[in-house]
């Protein structure tokens, strides 16, 4: 078998499965072209109608927190994940090294409704965090964390935590210990041997991690829908309030299109941005 | 007599296996999971299946789920009945997915409540209401006797309301204000000084429980029988009906279009409309009847949300034709999305 035949038949699945999504794509598009009739799943005749939704106030105003709310999420998981992968690949400990694999991808087996559900427990006017401080004195009066930005993005760092530490950690596993090993010896501190040598090698992981993770985050409901309370939305929350919930299915293929396209274009402009990251240079 | 020993098998054979054929009938119900789908199979199913011996297999969804399903196998469908609500019945008579009900093969359908003849092809098989649900203990300095009672400045920050069907409100509003339905327009003014006051909008009734159980919401415009639910759990919680009415809705069924067993599809509904598994169903979920005779014992009549006749549904409901709602859903919802939630 030669090297091209063995190229096309790992490339053929990929293809297939593009060719799928393009289809689905194709019958959004074509709902997205019909006229919605109250009261009914039966479609009206052709019409570009539904895409002038897109300028209402609502819409841009849910694209732009939608974008905020990921690139928060992306960089709040860089800062908390880059320790633990650190760690989990420079600790020597077998033991402490699968103690911390197992917490920093725990998340991923528990469903985005149950994780969810939990930070209700923890995030609440009478959840474990308030009922702590309430305790212990220092709030008279609990501390409103749930349905607010913040909490919505904290509950979506968790989410996107196990992602981002995987990727870390194979971009920091393939940084050969020499050369922080060659700076030491050169003179440098700990700190200085991070800043200038690994965190620069590292680079293509925290590329791939923060677009990974924003990318990722864009697709969010659950979380959003119940730790936002509806006073926090995001692309997905708006298809299914003024879309689906409401049957207007037209609609909705035209928010799940501009939410697609959103997501090509943001991650593009990303990628673009960071590209200065890709020429980094340890010294 | 070899001969006459294998024609008698084989006859027994074939007797046997019509026989299992027949006791092995089985109708497919779409219907909600869990509790829902629990109530179906203790009342209406179990009376079904010892009057014609046949069973009942369920598909279980969400209401949306299932009537995106219904609509891509139309003409073939996967359930023989569906279970859904009255509004969103609409949309499978609309999209011609449900068969025409002919009335006389329902031997209790001259007990149905006018209103329970939702459309030529469904009708309403329980009651229950949307209404102002409490935390006494935590709003311990209001009082509920009016829908109006929610604007109060004591209840800033405290209330939760449904995200995904904003009718209730819209129509108690519409109904305080003076207003019929049609012209809620006129109302918005009054929603929107609402605003102030809510706290959260839940997206499903699960939500809605948890938010009020955990005291995030104390205040809810909520399904009746969820709180009664929590109530018979041990959860504090007031249920209002407010001197305007509480706002009622009906679940309903309907038998799917080109289903091959209409005859036990209209046996399981004269089973869902027979009073006395409507009485255990009120029983059991504190909702209302939409058949006449229904009797349950005197408290369980007595409970806020239980109409067991038409006249109650007229002195003590705000009733919105689910044509109506089906039809008006969508700009309700998009004014709701754009001028209460996202403001």
């Amino acid at each position: 078998m030669t090297r091209s035949s063995i190229f096309y038949w790992f490339v053929t699945p990929a293809i297939l499965l593009a060719l799928l999504y393009a289809a689905a794509l194709s019958c959004i598009l074509v709902f997205s072209l019909r006229e919605h009739v109250p009261g009914s799943l039966v479609v009206g005749g052709w019409t570009v109608e539904n895409f002038s939704f897109l300028l209402r106030p609502l819409l841009i105003a849910v694209f732009s927190d939608t974008a905020l709310i990921c690139l928060l999420t992306a960089l709040a998981t860089l800062l908390v994940g880059y320790p633990i992968a650190y760690a989990l690949v420079r600790v020597r400990s077998s033991f402490l090294r699968a103690t911390i694999l197992i917490i920093a991808i725990t998340p991923m087996f528990t469903g985005e409704i149950t994780r969810t559900y939990s930070w209700l427990l923890v995030l609440g006017n009478s959840g474990f965090i308030n009922a702590a401080l309430l305790q212990l004195g220092l709030i008279a009066e609990p501390v409103q964390m749930m349905f607010t930005l913040p909490a919505v993005v904290l509950v979506l760092v968790h989410f996107t935590l196990p992602i981002m530490v995987i990727i870390l950690a194979t971009a920091i596993s393939q940084i050969d210990p020499a050369y922080t090993k060659a700076s030491e010896s050169l003179g440098a501190g700990p700190l200085r041997s991070f800043w200038h040598v690994t965190l620069p090698l590292s680079a293509p992981g925290l590329i791939a991690g923060i677009i990974t993770c924003f990318a990722w985050t864009f697709s969010a409901f659950a979380t959003p829908q119940l730790i936002g309370g509806g006073k926090v939305n995001m692309i997905g929350n708006v298809v299914y309030q003024i879309g689906i919930s409401s049957f207007n299915f037209p609609l909705a293929a035209v928010l799940s299109l501009a939410g697609v396209l959103f997501t090509i274009v943001l991650v593009g402009l990303m990628r673009f941005a960071l590209r200065p990251l890709d020429h980094i240079r340890v010294g | 007599m070899s001969r006459l020993a294998l024609s008698g098998t084989t006859a027994l054979i074939l007797l046997a296996s019509s026989g299992v054929s027949l006791a092995q009938e089985v109708l497919r119900i779409s219907s909600w999971g869990g509790g829902w789908r629990d109530l179906i199979a203790e009342t209406i199913a179990a009376k079904f299946t010892e009057n014609t011996g046949a069973e009942v297999e369920f598909i279980t969804g969400g209401t949306i789920d299932r009537l995106n399903q219904a609509q891509l196998a139309a003409g073939a469908p996967e359930s023989d009945v569906t279970f859904t609500t009255a509004h969103v019945g609409w949309l499978y008579q609309n999209s011609g997915l449900f068969e025409p009900l002919d009335m006389s093969r329902l031997s209790n359908a001259d007990k149905l409540f006018d209103q329970a003849k939702i459309s030529p092809g469904h009708v309403g098989v329980w009651s229950y209401v949307y209404t102002i649900v409490y935390v006494p203990d935590l709003v311990p300095d209001v009082r509920f006797d009016s829908w109006a009672d929610l604007w109060s400045p004591a209840l800033a920050g405290k209330i939760g309301l449904s995200d995904f069907d904003p009718s209730s409100i819209i129509a108690a509003t519409a109904k305080m204000e003076g207003l019929g339905i049609e012209d809620w327009r006129q109302a918005t003014d009054k929603l929107k000084a609402l605003k102030p006051n809510v706290r959260a909008y839940f997206p499903s009734d699960a939500a809605s429980e948890q938010l009020i159980s955990t005291g995030e919401t104390p205040v809810q415009v909520m399904l009746s029988m969820m709180a009664h639910q929590l109530r018979d759990q041990g959860i504090d919680l007031e249920i209002v009906i407010p001197k305007e009415g509480a706002v009622l809705n009906m679940d309903a069924i309907g038998i799917m279009k080109g289903t091959d067993k209409l005859d036990l599809a209209y046996a399981f509904i004269d089973a869902a409309l027979d009073p006395e598994v409507q009485a255990k169903i009120v029983a059991i979920k504190k909702g209302g009847a939409t058949v006449e005779g229904v009797e349950v014992p005197p408290e369980v009549a007595a409970l806020p949300g239980v109409f067991l006749t038409p006249e109650q549904w007229q002195s003590e409901a705000i009733y919105v034709d689910p044509q109506l709602r089906a039809e008006k859903l969508t700009e309700w919802r998009t004014w709701f999305s754009e001028e209460m939630i996202a403001n």
